[in-house]
């Protein structure tokens, strides 16, 4: 009969980046049972949306609940916004919103690819990974003005327009960054020291990803195929542009990894098929209504389905506007992949969830 | 075994950082920097007052009725909504001039507060003085057609 | 969106009639103040129909108790943890003090007249 030792991994730790708190009771080093306790940085957002700011104002509020998918957050409010004041956006509008959503994936999966380099050991993959993705971050400042919080989507359409001279920018870059994606694979996929570290790890199968209703990369290595934009054409079209879903099976760390470097093939695709097919058109519709009734928007950020629900009464005030964040979903299936892993992993198992906690307890 | 070498050979390569403030970073022409205003094409309607998010404008009145325009650059988020919804093309636009930092005296934020808490009142102040005038001015007149 | 109004009573026995694992998805519990009522909603997704989205819709006085779901879906006591705290609603099985601390004033999310 061995003794439980109970282990904390703190709200402050030197390998996570995000406030979370889990307790471990483990025996021999394996993990026998967590709790989890997530809510350190509740702001009070949806509540300041409505009732200190008007209907028109909360998009640029709510694209700073979150860091990495600011773009998700505006553009899934802008589009509840429009289906309350019944109006429709131009075309051109909405291929420059799925090409900034895509350049905002690639940037929050190669993110998530080095802090789980890095826990693992590797630091100069981590390094390498860090380098590769400064390109898109100065392609993102060419295309939306700033770097993390693009105030890109407003209510009615897109606040900028793309320039060729910026598409051409964008066509230059990839040339130099396919060959540099080619070598992240063949590193994540073959190097033996680190397949040690990810391979059988934090594992969940697709039977327990049903039962707890997980979402995005999570559920998709697993071998659940569920993707929102297989299934919301009315809104944006991502069929028309190239879109295919990506699934692997083992559930593992490994596997994770493999599924956020094959979507990064994907989105390349979808960004150039969006440039070189552009319609022409205006960027805004002009509108003098108020919103009434309720609306729900689903769209996919890089880490899961983003759901919005808002309700207006016809004045300038919503009154009510509910936010639910992809890890929101996740947090008991994050509970639930650590049993039988050794504490020693627990690190990378954290980073390979992509926890991002300000859009759960926003 | 392509990783290790690679390593090795990067011991003799310079490094990718920008040494910034010591070069300047690359700034294009559609940078979105601080807002700058045109006196002469306004026309003191206050959209761009209720418009803007955080509340960086704000507009206060004297007691003859003039008006002043009143910005904050570090409250702004460069948004450009104020120059979107502003009806006369030109009174406000968005230069691409990164804002400047902001010292100690400028006293930026508790300064800013009380200015716009200020601005207000003065408004206020200013149209309960008009409906005062208007009120006496119609009572004085309603005087003098009942003693005619 | 398919809206479906019951009664507090009934709304557990209909969620556990409709929702099957391998076919629906639960996406979130929501509540909304409507003045002297809260309206409390469950909402559920379909994994092979795209676009179906159907929600569970019962009205009740604050002081009456909602029924958990925890036992039908196990990963549903995220959504009732925040619920309790933010909206000041009983929940069966459910404390206090996952989102917000002991000493904070409950129930911020309604409306104060």
């Amino acid at each position: 009969m061995s003794r439980q030792y109970e282990i904390p991994v703190g709200a402050q730790h030197i390998s996570l980046l995000e406030p979370l708190h889990f307790k471990f009771t483990t025996e021999n080093e394996r993990i026998v049972n967590t709790t989890a306790n997530v809510f350190y940085v509740h702001r009070g957002i949806e509540k300041a949306c409505c009732t200190k700011f008007k209907f028109r104002q909360v998009s640029f509020v709510v694209g700073r609940v979150c860091g990495l998918c600011s773009i998700s957050h505006t553009t899934a409010y802008s589009q509840v916004a429009e289906k309350l004041i019944k109006i429709e956006v131009p075309r051109r509008a909405k291929y420059l919103r799925m090409l900034v959503i895509e350049l905002d994936r690639i940037h929050s999966h190669l993110l998530c690819l080095s802090h789980v380099a890095e826990n693992s050991g590797f630091e100069a993959l981590f390094m390498k990974t860090m380098e590769y993705r400064e390109a898109f971050m100065e392609l993102l400042e060419a295309v939306c003005g700033n770097r993390i919080q693009y105030d890109f989507s407003i209510v009615g359409g897109v606040a900028r327009d793309l320039s060729a001279r910026v598409a051409q920018m964008i066509r230059d870059r990839f040339k130099i960054f396919k060959p540099q994606l080619d070598e992240l694979v063949d590193i994540f996929q073959n190097n033996w020291s680190l397949s040690l570290k990810n391979k059988r790890a934090g594992a969940i199968t697709v039977k327990d990803a049903m039962r707890l209703n997980v979402v995005g990369p999570f559920a998709r290595a697993a071998g659940l195929a569920i993707d929102v934009r297989n299934e919301t054409e009315d809104l944006l079209p991502w069929k028309e542009v190239g879109f295919k879903i990506v699934t692997e099976t083992a559930g593992d760390v490994y596997a994770r990894n493999l599924v956020r470097l094959r979507e990064i093939y994907v989105s390349l695709r979808i960004i150039e098929n969006v440039i070189n097919g552009l319609p022409e058109s205006a960027l805004i519709t002009e509108t003098k209504a108020f919103p009434d009734g309720e609306a729900v928007v689903r769209l996919e950020a890089p880490r899961g389905e983003l759901f919005y629900y808002a309700k207006g009464n016809k004045t300038q005030v919503l009154e009510r506007l509910k936010i639910k964040a992809p890890t929101f979903s996740n947090i008991s299936a994050m509970v639930e992949g650590f049993k039988g892993n050794e504490y020693g992993s627990v690190p990378a198992i954290i980073a390979s969830y992509d926890p991002c906690l300000s859009c759960t307890a926003r | 075994m392509k990783t290790f070498f690679k390593a090795i050979g990067n011991l003799f390569r310079k490094p990718v950082t920008t040494r910034y403030p010591f070069e300047r970073t690359y700034i294009p022409n559609d940078y979105r920097g601080v807002i700058a205003f045109d006196e002469d094409l306004c026309i003191w309607c206050r959209r761009c007052e209720m418009a803007c998010p955080p509340g960086a404008i704000v507009f206060s009145q004297d007691m003859e009725g003039k008006q002043t325009y009143h910005y904050n650059r570090a409250v702004c988020i460069f948004c450009k909504e104020c120059v979107r919804i502003c009806p006369k093309e030109g009174a406000l636009i968005q230069t691409n001039q990164p804002a400047t930092f902001a010292l100690k005296e400028e006293n930026i934020n508790n300064g800013w507060n009380s200015l716009f808490d200020e601005a207000i009142k003065s408004r206020e102040a200013f149209a309960a003085e008009k409906k005062r005038l208007a009120a006496e001015k119609a009572a004085a007149a309603k005087k003098t057609a009942e003693t005619k | 969106m398919k809206r479906i109004d019951t009664s507090i009573e009934n709304v557990k026995n209909e969620i556990r009639d409709f929702y099957h694992p391998g076919l629906h998805h639960f996406i979130v519990m929501n509540a909304v103040d409507l003045g002297e009522k809260i309206e409390v909603q469950w909402f559920f997704s379909n994994y092979t129909e795209p676009y179906e989205i159907t929600v569970f819709c019962a009205s009740i006085t604050p002081d009456v108790e909602v029924p958990t779901i925890k036992d039908i879906i196990s990963s549903a006591w995220v959504a009732e943890a925040e619920l309790t705290d933010l909206m000041n609603i009983k929940i069966e099985n459910t404390e206090k003090g996952f989102v917000l601390e002991p000493d904070f004033e409950t129930g911020p999310l309604r409306k104060k007249n």
